[in-house]
């Protein structure tokens, strides 16, 4: 078990920069996940890790070793594939054994390790049979078993789950973090999907354009994201975010669309400043007798159970309509052509230029 | 409807018209001439008061393209071809004897008393003779002038010049590899190749050892190039590095005004005090049963035999003509050809010659590599001569062939009887009918291109005799075959070791065609190289020549004195004051075996290398990444994971690639041609020898291919069990 740091990666391919310079910590012990939209440089970054790729510049550190150069198999890791990456030709048995027997690994060593992974991933049954023969599930369990049975000092997955159906997806997810409390074997994850990013990590790296944008625990990242790109990509629904100036007028704070009484956020600020509004679809609430913070004319309803997300537009001036979502109680009844106020419960401002968050 | 009619009536239109346009037809001439041959012949035919179409046929090829047409009544109504070929003809119905009125004026008074001879057959008058052809010595003029002596007349002053010559020049060139240039030394000692009284072999005895001996002794003394062959002799003198060659009129044509020559008199051996006498080929026209038929055909044959022709040949190709009642030409070339188709022999055209050549070629080629005495290549020679002329089987019974087809029939009747009974069999067949529909024209093809071929040729294993007049013997060529005739079984060019060469051959090409066709492919298939496409382009180069030249080029560069292989050797010596002997690659079986294998490794590894690099497209990239990270060094990814990924398309090429190895002709024929002595034969190559250079003995040769297609289905279906099983047992 390794702690793993990376200091200014940088990675070109050709005149093609994926990454510029990032900066990764994972404690000894970690989840960490990075996540990030496609093209983002996270699988990149994932493979410099594992050694597939070298780094143009920058090092890589697993606790004291410096493994920059360093060829895969003598890291001391396991890889899980988002194909899975099975050997097509191998029964799973011959699998599983593959990193043991290229290590000469005694023979009753190897069995038993082998049974113990089989057992623990329920594919004792399947031990004989060829990859072609496994359903999805089955052989993401393989591609899993293979990465535990050497138990290296780090996993890293590249999105493993993404092959799989939403409710098998789900189960896996969960039992990936039961594996990971049981073994504790710091791991890096790569997914682009949100949902895992934020249930599997015990450190989050939001990644966008070659560049860590974020780093923190993902329900403080989700609190207090540090610009607008992790606003936004982060949260479901999306956060709804638009351009607006900031005003005082007749004793009113009007920020674009919205008109708002006494909020602390602005304290500081200047009247004029252009800046990017976002409100989360949860941070709104019917305004019932209160002054209402803004109109919504709906338009589409979504029921969730528990919850109503309501896609509309917002009505403070006519023909100025703005996109918005809400995320609603479901007790309240909402239909179709409905004009809702809403109060706004808390919001996030973002530099115009640097898109970065106001903090004041 | 209509259309249909339509179309049939002008069918009937035409098949009722052709025949009163084919009466208008040119008359049909073949000719083998190139060049100024080639022309003269044109300004003869353009005198020609009729119609005459000419066709040029390879030489090569000549005989067998009569053969396929002129029996059908098709082909030419005459042909100009060598004497030699007429007992063959005359045997296959393929040359009609000359009308009366033409024969009549065979006579002394008009053509030269060899040519005569050569064209009559058993009394038979079958062609008019036009020219004659025979070896005879070239002498470089400005060499000799040079060193201030007279031209040679003997043997033995020909062989004193070799050390006043610069290095580098031969004495002498000429074929001393051939038994057709060797004939003429062997008449110097009183031999022949064939006894023309009995008409049997007589390539031995003292005096054919005396001549194979002094043919040797030339060799190494350096007067004469080892190895030689006509281009090569051409090419000396050409160059002037022969001071004398022996050479036919063809040479005269390849030289032009390049050198200064004489032609003169073969030289008088001194030891027999004869003179060399050289063989005498007569070209002569000759009518097909067709033609006999066809007064303008007639007359043209006049015209091509007529003294204005002769003269036109003489003029135009500097050809001797055969006519003897022409003043002597004033040309000193046709002169001195003239003067040596005196002194010729001619030769005989009989069955028995034909089956001489190949022995004695052999007893030459054994001797002059030194592998044994004279006395034994000459006796083995005849031992070969006998074996090819031995009489074929006796003519047996078909009754068990006619037993076994009417059983086979019978079974065939019940089950079709059984199926028609079943209900659903007519069920089904209804039903099926359309699909039949639709296949039919494809069967038809394959049944008609390829299934009755093979039906034809594997039938004729059954039968022995001459081509044109076959009989049954059952099963007593496969019985000779595998008895290897008598003699012992593991006897050289017995079936045994003919197919124990054949199986290394294969087993040798297959291993390395694989071994460096994969190892180029998984080079080739690494993203990293740079300029990729273009080795691609280039490594797939030696597949698309077609396969006889590359195998004319490497038979080239493996030559002794002249081959690129030489070259490199030469170029060691001087680089790194090494002393390596220069190889003779066709001497031993072993280099003789690793020189086909060469080129035909460099013929067959492309194939291999673009089935690797399909095949490896279908190693996902991950799968290899995963073995990395899994910790698999390079070499282990390779064997561990690519190579048995990429096995399950390997080996249909690897069959595909045995079968096409089995049998490839190309390669062995043109690059070693069998030798030494026939040892690095395979089987097709062999087939082939006794079904073209043995006497036409197809039902023989089909034997052999029945045998080749046998073993190849027999291995063939080895392989797909052993695949199915190795399949089971893996899943």
């Amino acid at each position: 078990m390794v702690s793993v740091r990376a200091k200014q990666l940088i990675k070109r391919f050709g005149t093609t920069t994926v990454l510029r310079g990032i900066n990764l910590e994972v404690e000894d012990g970690a989840f960490a996940v990075l996540v990030g939209p496609s093209g983002c440089g996270k699988s990149t970054l994932l493979r410099l890790l594992a050694g597939l790729e070298r780094a143009t510049a920058g090092s890589i550190c697993f606790g004291d070793r410096d493994v920059t150069e360093l060829e895969p198999r003598d890291r001391d890791i396991a890889m899980v594939f988002q194909s899975y990456a099975l050997y097509p030709h191998m029964s799973v048995r011959r699998n599983l054994e593959f990193g043991l027997r290229l290590r000469n690994t005694e023979s009753t060593l190897m069995n038993s390790r082998v049974e113990e992974v089989a057992r623990m991933l329920d594919i004792t049954h399947l031990l004989d049979r060829l990859p072609k023969a496994l359903s999805g599930g089955q052989r993401q369990r393989v591609a899993m078993g293979r990465a535990i049975v050497r138990r290296p000092a780090l996993f890293l997955f590249d999105e493993p789950l993404s092959n799989l159906d939403p409710a098998l997806r789900a189960q896996v997810r969960v039992d990936i973090r039961k594996l990971h409390d049981e073994f504790g074997v710091t791991s890096v994850y790569v997914t682009h999907d949100q949902t895992e990013a934020m249930t599997l990590a015990d450190v989050l790296h939001v990644l966008d354009n070659g560049e860590v944008q974020q780093r923190g625990r993902p329900i403080d990242i989700y609190r207090e994201p540090a610009n607008r790109f992790v606003a936004k990509f982060l949260g479901s629904p999306a956060m709804n975010v638009n351009e607006a100036i900031l005003e005082r007028a007749s004793g009113r704070w009007t920020v674009g669309d919205l008109a708002l009484v006494d909020p602390q956020e602005f304290a500081g600020l200047e009247p004029g400043r252009e800046l990017f509004v976002g409100v989360r679809p949860h941070d709104v609430t019917l305004a019932g007798s209160e002054p209402a913070d803004l109109q919504l004319a709906v338009e589409v309803v979504e029921t969730l159970g528990p919850e109503l997300t309501v896609h509309g537009k917002l009505v403070t001036e006519p023909g100025f309509e703005r996109p918005f979502v809400a995320v609603l109680p479901a007790d309240h009844p909402v239909r179709r052509g409905d004009v809702l106020p809403l109060r706004v419960e808390r919001m996030h401002l973002f530099d115009r230029i640097t898109e970065k968050t106001l903090r004041c | 409807m209509l259309k249909r009619s339509a179309i049939a009536l002008v069918f009937l239109l035409v098949w009722l018209i052709a025949p009163i346009v084919q009466a208008k037809q040119p008359v049909k001439l073949w000719h083998a001439y190139r060049g100024a041959e080639e022309q003269a012949l044109q300004e003869i035919i353009a005198a020609f008061d009729g119609q005459v179409e000419l066709l040029a046929v390879p030489y090569d090829a000549f005989g067998s393209k009569l053969q396929s047409t002129v029996p059908l009544g098709e082909g030419p109504d005459l042909y100009i071809d060598a004497h030699e070929r007429l007992g063959d003809y005359r045997e296959r119905g393929i040359v009609a004897p000359l009308p009366e009125a033409l024969a009549a004026g065979l006579a002394p008074a008009f053509y030269a008393d060899k040519t005569i001879a050569a064209v009559t057959i058993e009394g038979a008058a079958l062609g008019l003779p036009l020219s004659q052809k025979c070896l005879a010595l070239y002498v470089n003029v400005e060499l000799f002038a040079g060193l201030g002596i007279e031209p040679p007349t003997t043997l033995e002053q020909i062989v004193g010049l070799a050390d006043r010559l610069p290095k580098g020049t031969f004495a002498l060139a000429y074929e001393a590899r051939g038994a057709y240039a060797h004939a003429a030394l062997l008449a110097a000692f009183g031999g022949a190749l064939l006894d023309v009284e009995t008409n049997d072999y007589s390539f031995e005895g003292p005096a054919a050892a005396r001549s194979l001996e002094l043919a040797v002794a030339l060799i190494e003394a350096g007067v004469v190039p080892e190895d030689a062959d006509g281009a090569l002799v051409t090419n000396l003198f050409k160059a002037g590095q022969a001071a004398t060659a022996i050479s036919g009129p063809w040479l005269a044509a390849d030289l032009g005004e390049r050198v200064a020559y004489r032609v003169m008199l073969l030289p008088i051996v001194e030891e027999t005090g004869q003179r060399m006498r050289p063989l005498l080929t007569v070209e002569a026209a000759m009518l097909s049963p067709k033609g006999a038929q066809n007064p303008d055909a007639l007359r043209l044959l006049e015209h091509l035999a007529s003294a204005e022709a002769a003269t036109i040949r003489a003029q135009r190709a500097r050809s001797l003509t055969a006519r003897s009642d022409l003043p002597l030409s004033q040309d000193p070339l046709l002169q001195a050809f003239a003067e040596q188709a005196a002194l010729a022999d001619l030769t005989p055209s009989t069955a028995a010659m034909r089956a001489v050549w190949e022995p004695a070629n052999r007893a030459i080629r054994k001797v002059m590599r030194g592998d044994v005495p004279a006395d034994t290549a000459l006796a083995e020679g005849r031992r070969r001569f006998d074996d090819v002329r031995r009489p074929p089987p006796p003519p047996a019974s078909p009754t068990p062939l006619l037993i076994v087809l009417g059983l086979l029939s019978l079974f065939g009747a019940g089950v079709l009887v059984q199926r028609a009974r079943q209900r659903e069999g007519w069920t089904d067949l209804r039903r099926s009918l359309p699909a039949y529909a639709y296949i039919s024209l494809g069967v038809l093809a394959v049944g008609v291109l390829v299934i009755l071929p093979i039906l034809f040729g594997a039938g004729a294993a059954l039968f022995a005799g001459k081509p044109h007049a076959m009989y049954y013997v059952g099963l007593a060529n496969f019985y000779e075959i595998l008895t290897a005739r008598g003699a012992p079984l593991l006897s050289s060019g017995s079936f045994y070791v003919v197919l124990a060469v054949t199986v290394l051959w294969t087993v040798v090409n297959v291993a390395l065609h694989l071994g460096i066709g994969m190892a180029l492919g998984i080079a080739l298939s690494r993203p990293a190289m740079r300029l990729r496409g273009v080795y691609r382009v280039l490594l797939i180069v030696p597949w698309a020549v077609p396969s006889y030249v590359t195998a004319l080029a490497w038979r080239g560069m493996f030559h002794r004195q002249f081959g690129a292989v030489t070259g490199v050797i030469h170029a060691i010596n001087d680089l790194f004051g090494a002393s390596l002997e220069p190889i003779a690659w066709f001497a031993r079986f072993s280099t003789a075996f690793t020189a086909n294998v060469a080129t035909n490794v460099w013929l067959g590894f492309p194939f291999m290398m673009v089935v690797t690099l399909g095949a490896l497209t279908a190693v996902p990239k991950d799968v290899l990444e995963a073995a990395e990270v899994d910790g698999a060094t390079r070499w282990q990814r390779l064997t561990r994971i690519t190579l048995p990924m990429i096995a399950p398309t390997m080996i249909p090429a690897v069959t595909l690639g045995a079968i096409w190895t089995f049998n490839m002709f190309n390669v062995v024929f043109l690059v070693s041609g069998g030798e030494p002595d026939g040892t690095t034969d395979i089987l097709v190559s062999e087939a082939y020898r006794w079904a073209f250079t043995r006497e036409a003995q197809y039902g023989y040769a089909a034997a052999y291919a029945v045998l080749i297609f046998l073993l190849l289905l027999f291995t063939s279906r080895l392989t797909d069990r052993f695949m199915l099983g190795s399949k089971r047992a893996s899943q």
